[in-house]
């Protein structure tokens, strides 16, 4: 049960780590794909048009 | 603990910021593809975000919640296959590279491609009945998370449902996956932030000390091993392989967002990160509902399990984790987590209402319009199709969350209605995808035993959810082995209509 407890608590951290870490990055780049997806898809639209 | 006015005023700002940015969406939509796909302009950053936020909704909360305060640490095993599932797939391109290279829409599209339009709209209606029978609780879980959390009368329950589902529709109807793209990546930050703070309220109010010891003391080896858990073992753990792996790659939202992105390379990288993501989306939800347990875990036992106590009032499991953040979170920290669980159950519903209306449209009506020999529609009219096929998903969801509840677990309710078309749909898609000889005879059969594996012991013989699910997924190989060596080899996958 011991080694269980062990595997679980490393298994969460490596989780918790991940995801705190992860968010932190999207949140910073995602504004700049955000952005580039608005100019393509504008210019799309506009040549459409 | 009530809700105070800065958390109104918290909730009210995000819920006006939020609608108001998913409306923008509306003027970049030109064509069908901008509704559905976005253009297929998601970079990785923005496919994470929307990735992730489409798949971790209230929803997940609750039911991961749930599985941590009723089997404890060995729930985690769930959520460890399905963020290792993911990374793998992400890592190697299964099925997702040659689907992004077919420049599809949606997953039925594929059985076109490869089988013929008679399966593609067999598939479409089976991935249309278990996806929205599978959508039909949440509305009613969510609504019951936020009363609970925000200490409104439980008679407000189906207004809050009413309000919830509106708002989802105001800017998915009309902006369609633009729309969702940008309120998706507003939600996934502000659900990221609440979901961390509730887990280090969590754990600083219950103590790691006392919640291992709570899941010992009342479980034993079951609480902590997956193979010695009466409701997990060895037949669980290949189920919830399977499963994953057919989610990860053939559930219809989780694929819209491959179909997204700017290429193959793209939706392998998004895959990958968004495999780290998914382990802490089951464990730190999990590990909230061990902290339910070991905080108020005192009344009478059913199973087993101790079941929650607040204020002298027993409360059902599922109730547990809402209950615990509506005591233990202060003023304003109240106000960001819900605004968090909202922003997690509008992005999920808005991606689930566009996927499921799409294949409504896309591959159950339209089909059947070609089938009757009529023209195909014009860009423009597909979308209103669209838009009306969300409507009557819309409707059938509040109908069918006021009047089913589940039994048992939601997490396992979930999976087996997912099943009902993933083990059929995953099958005929890797062996059409990799085997040269599967045929269209191979793809019926598959989806047929498939869905009837899954139906009929679950809901008529009301087996357990997990022989039925693993059941499903061997009648949908057997029927594809079968079909396909009885007929004759189908001709290679090619981009259909839609895609051209």
């Amino acid at each position: 049960m011991r080694g269980w407890e062990l595997f679980w608590a490393v298994s969460l951290v490596i989780a918790g780590v991940s995801f705190a870490g992860i968010t932190v990055v999207v949140a910073v780049r995602g504004i700049g794909d955000l952005r580039e997806m608005f100019s393509r898809l504008r210019a799309r639209r506009e040549k459409a048009e | 603990m009530s809700f105070t006015a800065l958390d109104w005023t918290i909730v009210s700002a995000y819920l006006f910021a939020s609608v108001a940015i998913g409306l923008l969406g509306k003027r970049f939509i030109g064509n069908l593809s901008h509704y559905l796909v976005a253009g297929r302009e998601l970079g990785v950053y923005l496919g994470v975000a929307t990735l992730a936020a489409t798949e971790i909704g209230t929803i997940t909360y609750m039911y991961n919640a749930e599985l941590g305060y009723r089997y404890g640490f060995a729930s985690f095993a769930a959520a460890l296959i399905s963020g290792l599932v993911m990374i793998f797939v992400g890592r190697t391109g299964f099925v997702i590279r040659p689907f992004r290279e077919l420049q599809l829409m949606t997953v039925p599209e594929f059985f076109e491609q490869k089988y013929s339009l008679g399966l593609r709209l067999l598939t479409g209606m089976l991935v249309a009945l278990g996806g929205i029978l599978n959508m039909g609780v949440f509305l009613k879980i969510e609504g019951e998370f936020l009363v609970i959390v925000s200490g409104t009368s439980m008679k407000y329950l189906v207004w809050v449902m009413c309000f919830v589902l509106l708002l989802e529709m105001l800017y998915t109807v009309l902006g369609g996956m633009v729309s969702v793209v940008i309120t998706d990546f507003l939600q996934y930050v502000l659900l990221s932030t609440a979901t961390i703070l509730v887990s280090i309220a969590a754990v600083r109010a219950a103590g790691w000390g006392k919640i291992v010891h709570t899941v010992s003391s009342t479980m034993g080896l079951a609480g902590f091993s997956p193979i010695s858990n009466p409701k997990f073992g060895i037949t669980f753990l290949v189920w919830q392989t399977l499963l994953w792996f057919s989610v990860h790659t053939c559930w219809q939202t989780t694929a819209m967002r491959m179909f997204s992105t700017k290429g193959p390379e793209v939706s392998k990288r998004v895959m990958t990160v968004t495999g780290f993501i998914f382990l802490g989306r089951g464990m730190l939800p999990m590990l909230w509902g061990i902290a339910a347990l070991a905080l108020f875990g005192t009344g009478a036992a059913v199973s087993g399990i101790p079941q929650p106590v607040i204020h002298g009032q027993t409360l059902a499991p599922l109730d547990a984790m809402p209950a615990m953040l509506a005591q233990i979170l202060g003023p304003g920290i109240k106000g960001l987590v819900v605004a968090g669980m909202l922003a997690a159950t509008m992005s999920v519903n808005s991606s689930y209402l566009l996927g499921w209306s799409s294949i409504l449209s896309q591959d159950v009506i339209l089909p059947l319009r070609r089938l009757a020999g009529r023209d195909p529609l014009s860009s423009r009219r597909q979308i209103l199709v669209n838009r009306l096929a969300n409507l009557f998903v819309s409707m059938f969801l509040m109908f069918w969350g006021l009047f089913y509840t589940p039994p048992g677990a939601v997490y396992l309710y979930l999976n087996i209605t997912a099943t009902i078309f993933l083990a059929g749909a995953f099958v005929s898609v890797v062996g059409g995808l990799y085997w040269k000889r599967a045929n269209t005879l191979g793809g019926y059969l598959a989806m047929l035993m498939g869905a009837a594996g899954a139906i009929v012991p679950y809901f008529f013989l009301h087996w357990n959810e997990t022989l039925a699910g693993f059941g499903a997924f061997g009648l949908a190989a057997v029927g594809l082995v079968i079909g396909s060596l009885a007929g004759q080899p189908a001709a290679p996958a090619a981009p259909s209509l839609e895609a051209q």
